[in-house]
């Protein structure tokens, strides 16, 4: 579907989104909020992007890292290497993707990893817990309090979790179904 | 013990990757474990003859008071011995017959599972440890007899061996739970001492069907003894380890090991000695009609599990202690005979008995096994299968009203068992020939050293029965009568009418075996009768289960999403109605209609909304329509959450819905014609389901609503979410913190979904076919 209206809002509007779906995560303690909300404010921005830009150009655009690069030469140092290399990475992308002796490695994130990662992330965040002694998903809290993020600890961890599982399902989703 | 079963498994594992080290000497590790076990069991044995039964116990779960119990008294230990002292032989053997097979670490990983398996159903002190081990022989040898898996038979083998004794495994299981339940344990060694609590109860009959249809579908007894012949389909090693020495006694095993517990009633008798004795009869029969080698020796074995179910049936002394003997003679002359049979297929490539001659020039050393345990089989005299015959003939001419009948079938299975013997032994080897059948390939010590050792074995018993055999053997029959036995095992016991009567056995055996060829041309006449056998009415049962199994599919799963939604519906309704029709609280509505004047404005805008989009929504003729009407009634219904204060659950509801809506959008342009393609009575249909799961719904709240709500649970977790849990939103709260475990299975169940669409999605149908 090609709105040229919608193309180009969501264009401006997902750093919006995203920021917006960070701070519903974080303030869901305090007030209405939490990871499964904020997950399907975040998703829906990728949705619209999906949906008027088609999903090759969404995963291009977001989940897609191009990484630039060129073999170690035999007397370069490892960490001059290093360094060129995240040089060639960071500050010098646009010349780089034109240079004709610089091969590209893609690295693309696949929704799966981001359900994976949250899975990951919720589970273990009980884990603490359990190595203490107390039962499994015993909350741990920080002293300290952060402005906008508010307290630090192990359930904000868990929340979390929820978050990128649930952009990772409706993204993972909507990829399968918008690609057939 | 528990080491030796668990050394079984990691080695079983480890073959594959062995035999991709080691290449051919992978038969090294996997000949040393069962000769390891055996010398350990050997070293246990003293204990074991002296009378001591010997226990194990491995904490498993003891909280939930499971143990992994071991167990060691005679019976187990004359089973032990033989488990892993012909699998020291078997395993040897494998690495001769299966030289250079690509597949042979994985064989290995099969032989060596069931090894362990079978080790453990006979140590097992458990009687549900027993079950478990006995499905895993029954997996094990699924996996054997379909190791030539690029054969169709040798898998539809496969297949039929794994139904037969798998559904005797689970009337097993049935019957191994009647049997704990009747005397209230699980444990052997306590179970062994409640016979009489187990006989007299009530459920003993039905214990006892259930445990003789195990036992029976394992050792292959009349009518499932069909599933041993085919079963040959496997490479030889694995029909003369499995098929003859070991898992087919696993059924007499779990009997003898039952008797005290289940035995001496009449009805355990007479159905173990008429199955037993048809069986015989039966196997001895179909043996003469055969020129497969295998074929024969398989009826043979069949046979003599008959013999071995009857003698149990007995159940006296000297029917034991001829069951025990007869026991380990058959599996020395048996294995041997098939190990032989084995050499005979590799060198020559045939196993045809009519084309087989003089092989005793080139195949020494095979020959002679097959002459000595031919004599064993035949009983003649200095050999320990002739103190077995005579045993057997002393049991079943013991004072009975049966006793004629019992020795007529062990006479005829003894003639059968003589021209048998003959024509394997002697036939096929040794007797003249101008045109010897011609070798592949000359024989091999790896081959020809099992079957000899065996065969001697067999010889060495006879020579010397008292040395370690008679102990032994008086130990195992002590664990099935419950009584100390004192017998003497001897080669000569002079001249009674028992050696007359083995004398009369081998001669008319001889005639037998000379008019063998004339008895042969007979089989064709009863092929017709074969058409009514069981091996008949299992492929029937078995293709009637498919047609079934087809037609239940095509009805439950008909992949309409409408349909499930509909019986997930129905069945919903059902419960409630019913529960509250039964003892559910009436409804007083009288009471309740002050309420109504509580009604605010926008709560009746809201519901005036959701019914005319219902209206509209059912009048409604495109797609695009359908779906925004729907995204409204969901936003009017997370307008209603607002109103009652629950703002989380709102906005959770209105972005789900703003999501369903766009992904609709998504997929809109893929989805075929909107189009009513069902007609009006089915729309009707579903509208009447839809009004009245909403009435059961209401009516169900408003009863909920008569009761006034006396919860803690509202308080405490006000209270405790900021002070526990340091945070002000008590929904959230409730999801990471309170209730953070359920929150995790509901995500993980979101995941899953999420890959099972994909799963969905990806897998593309072609046109016609059924989901």
């Amino acid at each position: 579907m090609k709105t040229v209206i919608l193309a180009t809002a969501i264009r401006i509007l997902i750093p919006l989104f995203i920021i917006f779906s960070v701070y519903t995560l974080f303030r869901g303690h305090n007030h209405p909020g939490g990871g499964f909300i904020g997950g399907l404010i975040g998703s829906i921005a990728f949705v619209f992007h999906t949906m008027t830009h088609g999903p090759q150009q969404t995963v291009n655009t977001f989940l897609k890292l191009n990484l630039y690069g060129y073999p170690r030469q035999p007397n370069q140092s490892r960490s001059l290497y290093l360094m060129r290399m995240m040089r060639v990475n960071v500050w010098r992308r646009r010349r780089m993707a034109r240079h004709p002796e610089v091969k590209q490695r893609m690295l693309r994130i696949e929704p799966v990893y981001i359900i994976a990662t949250g899975l990951f992330l919720a589970t273990t965040s009980g884990v603490l817990g359990l190595l203490s002694g107390q039962p499994y998903m015993h909350a741990y809290w920080s002293d300290f309090y952060i402005p906008v993020l508010g307290k630090p600890g192990t359930p904000i961890l868990f929340d979390l979790g929820v978050y990128l599982l649930v952009i990772g399902v409706v993204l993972k989703i909507t990829f399968v179904m918008s690609e057939e | 013990m528990f080491l030796a079963i668990l050394a079984g498994f990691l080695l079983a594992f480890a073959a594959p990757l062995l035999h991709r080290w080691l290449g051919k000497w992978v038969v090294v590790p996997m000949a040393l474990l069962p000769f390891t076990i055996f010398v350990y069991l050997l070293t246990l044995s003293p204990a074991v003859l002296a009378g001591n039964n010997l226990g194990e116990l491995q904490a498993w779960a003891p909280s939930l008071n499971i143990n992994l119990h071991f167990f060691l008294d005679g019976l187990s230990l004359l089973f032990a011995l033989l488990i892993t002292g012909f699998g020291t032989l078997i395993m040897l053997y494998a690495g001769g017959y299966l030289k250079g097979h690509p597949l042979l670490g994985r064989f290995y990983l099969y032989l060596t599972l069931f090894m362990t398996a079978m080790l453990g159903l006979v140590l097992a002190g458990n009687i549900m440890a027993i079950f478990v081990f006995w499905e895993l022989t029954s997996i094990s040898s699924y996996l054997l007899i379909g190791f030539n898996q690029d054969k169709e038979s040798s898998r539809s083998s496969a297949l039929q061996a794994l139904l037969v004794t798998g559904l005797g495994g689970l009337a097993l299981m049935g019957g191994l739970i009647l049997v704990g339940m009747a005397g209230e344990t699980y444990t052997l060694s306590e179970l062994l001492e409640r016979g009489d609590l187990v006989t007299n109860h009530a459920l003993y009959l039905p214990a006892l069907v259930l445990l003789l249809l195990g036992a029976f579908t394992k050792s292959a007894q009349f009518p499932f003894h069909f599933w041993l012949p085919n079963a040959m389909a496997a490479p030889t090693p694995v029909s003369a380890y499995l098929h003859s020495a070991t898992m087919v006694k696993a059924g007499v095993y779990l009997l003898a090991r039952l008797t005290p517990v289940m035995g001496g009633t009449d009805e355990w008798q007479y159905t173990l000695m008429i199955v037993g004795g048809i069986t015989t009869v039966l196997g001895a029969l179909l043996a003469t009609q055969h020129v497969d080698l295998k074929a024969i020796l398989a009826y043979t074995t069949i046979s003599a599990l008959g013999l071995l179910v009857t003698m149990t049936g007995i159940g006296t002394a000297p029917a034991m202690e001829a069951m025990v003997v007869f026991l380990l003679a058959h599996a020395l002359y048996k294995g041997t005979l098939f190990l032989v049979a084995g050499n005979v297929d590799h060198a020559t490539g045939t196993r045809d008995l009519t084309q087989l001659t003089g092989l005793s020039g080139t195949m020494r050393y095979t020959s002679i096994a097959a002459l000595l345990a031919g004599m064993s089989m035949a009983g003649i005299l200095p050999f320990f299968g002739f103190i077995g015959k005579e045993l057997l003939y002393e049991a079943s001419l013991e004072e009975s009203p049966f006793r004629w009948i019992l020795f007529a079938m062990s006479f005829f299975s003894g003639m059968v068992f003589v021209a048998v013997a003959i024509a394997l032994g002697y036939g096929i080897f040794w007797r003249r020939s101008q045109n010897p059948t011609p070798l592949q390939h000359p024989d091999k010590p790896l081959l020809y050293l099992p079957p000899v050792i065996l065969a001697s074995a067999g010889l060495v018993f006879g020579l010397l029965p008292g040395f370690f055999v008679t102990p032994l053997l008086r130990r195992a029959s002590e664990a099935m009568l419950g009584v100390e036995q004192t017998f003497d095992l001897a080669l000569w016991h002079g001249f009674t009418l028992a050696l007359g009567l083995s004398v009369l056995t081998v001669l008319l055996g001889y005639v037998v075996y000379r008019f063998s060829n004339r008895l042969l041309s007979y089989a064709s006449r009863f092929s017709g009768l074969y058409l009514f056998g069981p091996a008949n009415l299992y492929q029937l049962a078995l293709r009637g289960f498919m047609t079934g199994a087809t037609k239940i599919t095509a009805t439950i799963q008909n992949g309409y999403l409408r349909s499930y939604i509909a019986a997930i519906i129905t069945a919903h309704i059902a419960l409630v109605v019913l529960s509250l029709w039964e003892n559910g609280p009436r409804l007083e509505l009288g009471n309740n209609l002050h309420l109504l004047s509580q009604l605010r404005m926008y709560e009746i805008v809201l519901l005036l909304m959701i019914v005319s989009a219902l209206i509209f929504l059912f009048k409604s003729q495109s797609r695009l329509t359908s779906i925004a009407i729907m995204g409204i009634v969901g936003y009017s219904a997370s307008l209603f959450y607002i109103l009652f204060g629950a703002p989380d659950v709102a906005a959770t509801q209105l972005l789900i819905e703003t999501l369903t809506v766009v992904i609709f959008v998504l997929i809109l342009h893929k989805l075929p014609v909107f189009k009513y393609l069902s007609h009006a009575t089915e729309r009707y249909k579903y509208v009447t389901l839809s009004l009245t799961f909403g009435a059961v719904m209401t009516y169900v709240i408003l009863i909920v609503k008569q009761y006034p709500l006396d919860s803690q649970l509202k308080a405490y977790f006000g209270q405790g979410s900021f002070l526990l849990g340091k945070g002000r939103n008590i929904v959230n709260v409730i999801l990471v913190d309170f209730r953070a475990f359920d929150t995790l299975g509901e995500i993980v169940v979101l995941a899953v979904a999420a890959i099972g669409i994909m799963a969905m999605l990806k897998l593309r149908m072609h046109k016609g076919d059924k989901p």
